[in-house]
C-alpha cells in the first residue's frame, strides 16, 4: 500500500539571492505555529491564497493554514504520491487539481487514522476550525475543494467569499460595473466577519484591521518597487528565486515579517545592481516566464536555464500585486477597511484593462506580457503547463498566438507537466526541449 | 414562422439532431439573427426577448479533436473542446454572436479564447456568482441587468421587461412540455426510451423556443398513442452527470439491457425541470432560478443545518427522483478535467448508496473510442443490479 512508499531525494534548488534562501526555514516555521495553534486551540483557518482575507484573518487572530502550500511543500519534497493515490482510492478523478487532491487525500486519511499519517512532511496538515473557500473567476477547486473535504470533516463549517472582477468586454468599460462589484465583495466580506466571530470566538479588531490595511498597501508598493529592480542588466534575481519570495506575498500579506523580508530583499538587490552581480555570471538571455505555476518538483531546472546563460528578471505567476498608486483611485482615501480591500481587489483584476483598449485586438493579458517584455529586455517567453489546473494554464497557447498577432513574434516554449503530480514529469525530455528553445535564442540572435 | 423541415414527432427530433443546427441555418437565411450559448446557465430568455435565436452549442463524440488543440490546451473538459473544435471547423458557421456564463474552469478561464478565435460580432459573459446567499442573488441580478444591456445594444433596441415576461413564459412553456414528457418514462416499461428523450431534448436546444415547444408537444402525442416499448430490460437506470449533448453514452446503457429512465444532466432534469417565478421584476425571477433553483455542481449551496441536511439539500432531488421514477440503479458520468462534478463525486456517491441505490462511476473522456470501453463496466453492474 501507499502507506510504505519512502519519499525520493530531492534536488535542492541553488538560490541566487540571500532573502530566498531564507524562505524554506520561514515556511518551516509557519507550518510549525500552525501546529502549536492547533495545540494551544487557537482557531485554525484553512485558507487559499488570493482570496483578500488576509488581512481579515490576521486582524482576528486566527491561524491561517494555507492548504496550497501544504500540497506544494509535498510536491516539492516529492512525497505528495501516497496522498494522490490516496484521494483517488476515494474516487476523486486524477485529473483534478492536484494541490486539492493532495490535501483532500490528506486529509481522508488523517481522519481515518485520526492522527498524522506517518512521516507527514514538516509535522503534517492539522485539522482546522473553519474552511475558507471563495467563489471567483480564479478556480473552481476555490469553492469545491473544502466541500469536498466536508466529506471526511462534516463538523468544520465553510464559508464561501464571492469575490468576482470584471471581465474585460469589448462594449462596455469595467467602470461602468466596478460599484455593483464592489458592493457586492463588501457585503461577502462582511458576511465572512460575522462567519469567523460566530466559529472561532474571536471578535474583529477593526482598527487593527485598518492598519493591516494600510500595511498591505505599502508591501504592495514595495514588492513591486523591489521586483521593477530586476530589470536591471545583468539581472540580479531570477523566477526561480521568485518561487521562493512568493511566500511573504502570497501567505504572509499583511504583516510586518512580509514588509520586512522586502526591505531586505530590496537592500540586497540594490547591493548586487551596484556591484553589477548577475544571477548568473554571464548573462546571455533575458526570458520571461510568463505563465503557469511551477513544477515544484523539478524547481531545479531554474538552474538548468540558468547553466545556460538564460536568466527570468521577471515573471507573471504569484506577481500578485501592482503598485497601489498606479491605479486610477486613491486607495488612502478609502476608509472602510472591507470597501478598501474590495477596491484594491476590482482595480488589481482590472488593472491591465486600459492599455488593451488602446492596442486593436488586445487583451489585457496580453498586454502585461508587451510591457514586461519591453520594461525587462526579454528574448523569449517560457511558460509551464500544469495540466491538473483549470485556472492558470488556459488561455496560454492563446496568448502567444495573440502576442504574435497584434505585437510580434517572439521565441517562445511551453513545458508541461504538473504542480505537484510528479508522474507527470520527463527530465530528460524537459531538459532537451529547453536546450532545443536555447538554440533557438541563439539562432534569434545571431 | 418560416419554412421547417415536414417532419413532426419523433422524427423531426431525430432529424434536427442528426443534423444539428438544420433549423439555425435556415432562420439565419431568412434574416434571423442566431446567438450561440455555452451551459445550461445561459439564460436564453434575455436572448428570446431580444429577439435572437438562442443555440445551444454542442460538441460530437464521433469527431477527433483536432483544430482545438492550436489555441486551446488540452487539459480542458473534453466537451468544451469537442465544442470549440466543432465551431473551428465551421459547424456553427451561421452564429451572429456568443454568450458564455461562468459555469465551470473549462467554460470561464476559456471564454477569451472562444471570444477572440471565432470573432463574432458580439460576445459577452456572464459573470454569474457561486454562492445563492441574499447577496449573490443581488449581484448576480445586477450581472443579469448588465447582459440585458449589452445585447439590447447589440439588438438596436432596449429589451424590455415585458418582452422578458413574455420570453419567460415561453421557456417556462417549454419546460413544462419537458416535465410532462419525464412523466412518459414512469410506467414499466416506459413510454419512451432513455435514447428518444435525449435526442429531443438536444434537438430542443438548436429551435427557437416557440418550435421547441410544438415539437415537444407532438411528441408527447405521439408517445402517448404508440403504446408502451415492448422490448423487456432488466433494470431501471438513472444517469447523473454534467452535459450529456450525445445519445451514444445513453444508448450504450440502453443496448446493454436496461432502460435510462431518470437523470440529472442537462440537457435533462437539471436544466428543464425548474421554472422561473413570474415576478414583477422578471431579471428577479430569472436570477432566483438559475442561481438557487438549477441544482449544479457549479454553484456552492451554503451550508444551513447540519452535514446530513446540507447534502439534502445538494443532492435530495436526485434522492427523489430515484423513489418517483423507480431507479434500480445510478450511473454516475464524469468526465475528466470537470472540477463541479470531480470533486462531488464520494459525497454524491455515498448519499445515494445510502439510501439504498447502488452506484456505478464512470469517467470518460467524451469520446466515442471511451465511451465503448465502459461497456463491459456497465454490463457487470447491470448483472449486480439483476442479482439484487
Ligand atoms: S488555482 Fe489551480 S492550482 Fe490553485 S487551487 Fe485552483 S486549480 Fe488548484
Ligand atoms: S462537463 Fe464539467 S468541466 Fe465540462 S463544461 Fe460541464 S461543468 Fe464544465
Amino acid at each position: 500500500m501507499t502507506e510504505e512508499k519512502k519519499p525520493e531525494e530531492r534536488k535542492k534548488r541553488r538560490t541566487a539571492t540571500e532573502a530566498a534562501s531564507n524562505i524554506g526555514p520561514m515556511v518551516k516555521t509557519m507550518i510549525r505555529e500552525v501546529l502549536e495553534a492547533k495545540e494551544t486551540k487557537k482557531p485554525i483557518a484553512y485558507s487559499f491564497i488570493c482570496c483578500c482575507y488576509d488581512e481579515i484573518i490576521r486582524a482576528m487572530d486566527i491561524v491561517p493554514h494555507w492548504v496550497e502550500n501544504y500540497a506544494g511543500i509535498c510536491g516539492a519534497k516529492r512525497d505528495a504520491q501516497r496522498f494522490l493515490e490516496r484521494a483517488e482510492a476515494e474516487n476523486f478523478s486524477r485529473s483534478l487539481c492536484t494541490y486539492a487532491l493532495c490535501g483532500l487525500g490528506f486529509d481522508a486519511w488523517r481522519e481515518e487514522l485520526g492522527e498524522m499519517p506517518p512521516e507527514s512532511p514538516w509535522g503534517g496538515q492539522v485539522k482546522p476550525d473553519v474552511m475558507l473557500g471563495s467563489g471567483q473567476m480564479l478556480c473552481d477547486p476555490r469553492n469545491k475543494w473544502f466541500q469536498a473535504a466536508q466529506h471526511y470533516m462534516p463538523d468544520v463549517p465553510v464559508y464561501d467569499v464571492g469575490l468576482p472582477w470584471p471581465a474585460y468586454e469589448s462594449d462596455y468599460d469595467y467602470r461602468q460595473v466596478q460599484d455593483y462589484y464592489v458592493k457586492y465583495i463588501v457585503k461577502e466580506l462582511k458576511g465572512l466577519v460575522k462567519f469567523l466571530e460566530k466559529h472561532t470566538g474571536k471578535k474583529m479588531d477593526w482598527e487593527r484591521l485598518s492598519e493591516l490595511v494600510a500595511l498591505t498597501d505599502k508591501t504592495w508598493d514595495l514588492i513591486w518597487e523591489t521586483y521593477e529592480l530586476r530589470r536591471a542588466v545583468p539581472s540580479p534575481m531570477g523566477t526561480g528565486d521568485a518561487m521562493n519570495t512568493m511566500v511573504p506575498i502570497v501567505f504572509m500579506m499583511g504583516t510586518q515579517q512580509a514588509y520586512d523580508f522586502f526591505q531586505d530583499l530590496n537592500k540586497e538587490l540594490k547591493q548586487k545592481i551596484a556591484n553589477k552581480e548577475g544571477e548568473v555570471p554571464d548573462e546571455k538571455y533575458r526570458l520571461l516566464w510568463g505563465g503557469g505555476l511551477p513544477a515544484w518538483f523539478a524547481l531545479s531546472d531554474f538552474n538548468y536555464f540558468n547553466s545556460k546563460g538564460a536568466v527570468f528578471p521577471v515573471e507573471t505567476t504569484y506577481r500578485m500585486i501592482e503598485a497601489t498608486y498606479n491605479f486610477d483611485i486613491d486607495l488612502s482615501q478609502i476608509s472602510d477597511p472591507l470597501e478598501h480591500i474590495a477596491w484594491r481587489w476590482v482595480k488589481f483584476w482590472t488593472y491591465w484593462h486600459d492599455r488593451a483598449r488602446k492596442r486593436p485586438g488586445s487583451h489585457p493579458d496580453v498586454e502585461r506580457l508587451i510591457k514586461y517584455i519591453e520594461d525587462y529586455k526579454i528574448d523569449g517567453i517560457v511558460m509551464h503547463e500544469a495540466f491538473s489546473c483549470r485556472s492558470w494554464h488556459p488561455g496560454l497557447i492563446w496568448q502567444l498566438n495573440l502576442l504574435k498577432k497584434v505585437y510580434r513574434d517572439i521565441p517562445s516554449l511551453v513545458l508541461e507537466s504538473d504542480i505537484v503530480d510528479i508522474s507527470s514529469y520527463n527530465e530528460a525530455d524537459t531538459r532537451t526541449r529547453i536546450d532545443a528553445f536555447i538554440d533557438t535564442l541563439e539562432a534569434v540572435k545571431r | 414562422m418560416p419554412e421547417k423541415v415536414a417532419l413532426k414527432g419523433l422524427a423531426a427530433a431525430d432529424k434536427y439532431y442528426q443534423d444539428y443546427g438544420l433549423r439555425a441555418r435556415e432562420l439565419k437565411k431568412q434574416g434571423k439573427k442566431v446567438i450561440g450559448y455555452l451551459c445550461a446557465f445561459t439564460p436564453a430568455e434575455i436572448i428570446t426577448a431580444a429577439g435572437f435565436i438562442p443555440f445551444r452549442i454542442k460538441g460530437d463524440v464521433d469527431e477527433p479533436i483536432t483544430k482545438a488543440d492550436t489555441e486551446m490546451e488540452t487539459i480542458i473538459c473534453p466537451l468544451v473542446r469537442s465544442c470549440f473544435d466543432m465551431a473551428l471547423k465551421g459547424n456553427y458557421e451561421f452564429l451572429d454572436g456568443l454568450v458564455v456564463p461562468h459555469a465551470c474552469d473549462s467554460i470561464c478561464r476559456t471564454y477569451d479564447i472562444w471570444k477572440y478565435t471565432l470573432n463574432l460580432p458580439y460576445s459577452h459573459f456572464i459573470n454569474m456568482p457561486h454562492g445563492t446567499d441574499d447577496a449573490s442573488l443581488g449581484f448576480y441580478r445586477e450581472v443579469l441587468d448588465t447582459f440585458r444591456t449589452s445585447l439590447g445594444k447589440f439588438a438596436g433596441k432596449e429589451i424590455s421587461d415585458q418582452a422578458l415576461a413574455g420570453a419567460i413564459k415561453l421557456h417556462n412553456q417549454n419546460r413544462a412540455k419537458v416535465k410532462e414528457l419525464y412523466q412518459l418514462r414512469k410506467s414499466s416499461p416506459p413510454l419512451i426510451s432513455g435514447e428518444e428523450l435525449t435526442k429531443v431534448l438536444i434537438a430542443a436546444m438548436s429551435l427557437p423556443v416557440e418550435e421547441s415547444i410544438e415539437m415537444l408537444g407532438d411528441v408527447i402525442a405521439e408517445v402517448k398513442g404508440r403504446g408502451g416499448l415492448s422490448a423487456r430490460k432488466q433494470a431501471r437506470i438513472m444517469v447523473i452527470g454534467a452535459q450529456v449533448d450525445d445519445i451514444a453514452f445513453i444508448k450504450l446503457i440502453e443496448d446493454s439491457g436496461a432502460w435510462v429512465v431518470a437523470d440529472d444532466l442537462c440537457p435533462g432534469a437539471r436544466e428543464f425541470l425548474a421554472l422561473v417565478d413570474v415576478s414583477a421584476d422578471p431579471l428577479a425571477g430569472l436570477a432566483e432560478r438559475y442561481l438557487r433553483k438549477v441544482k449544479c455542481g457549479r454553484t456552492y449551496r451554503e451550508m444551513k443545518g447540519n452535514y446530513q441536511e446540507y447534502l439534502e439539500d445538494r443532492f435530495g432531488h436526485m434522492g427523489r427522483m430515484i423513489d418517483d421514477f423507480g431507479v434500480d440503479g445510478v450511473v454516475l458520468y464524469i468526465y475528466k478535467y470537470c472540477d463541479p462534478y470531480g470533486f462531488e463525486v464520494p459525497q454524491i456517491k455515498s448519499y445515494i448508496e445510502a439510501k439504498g441505490t447502488p452506484v456505478l462511476y464512470l469517467e470518460d473522456e467524451y469520446s466515442m473510442s471511451t465511451i465503448g470501453r465502459l461497456r463491459t463496466r456497465i454490463q457487470a453492474f447491470l448483472e449486480l443490479l439483476g442479482s439484487k
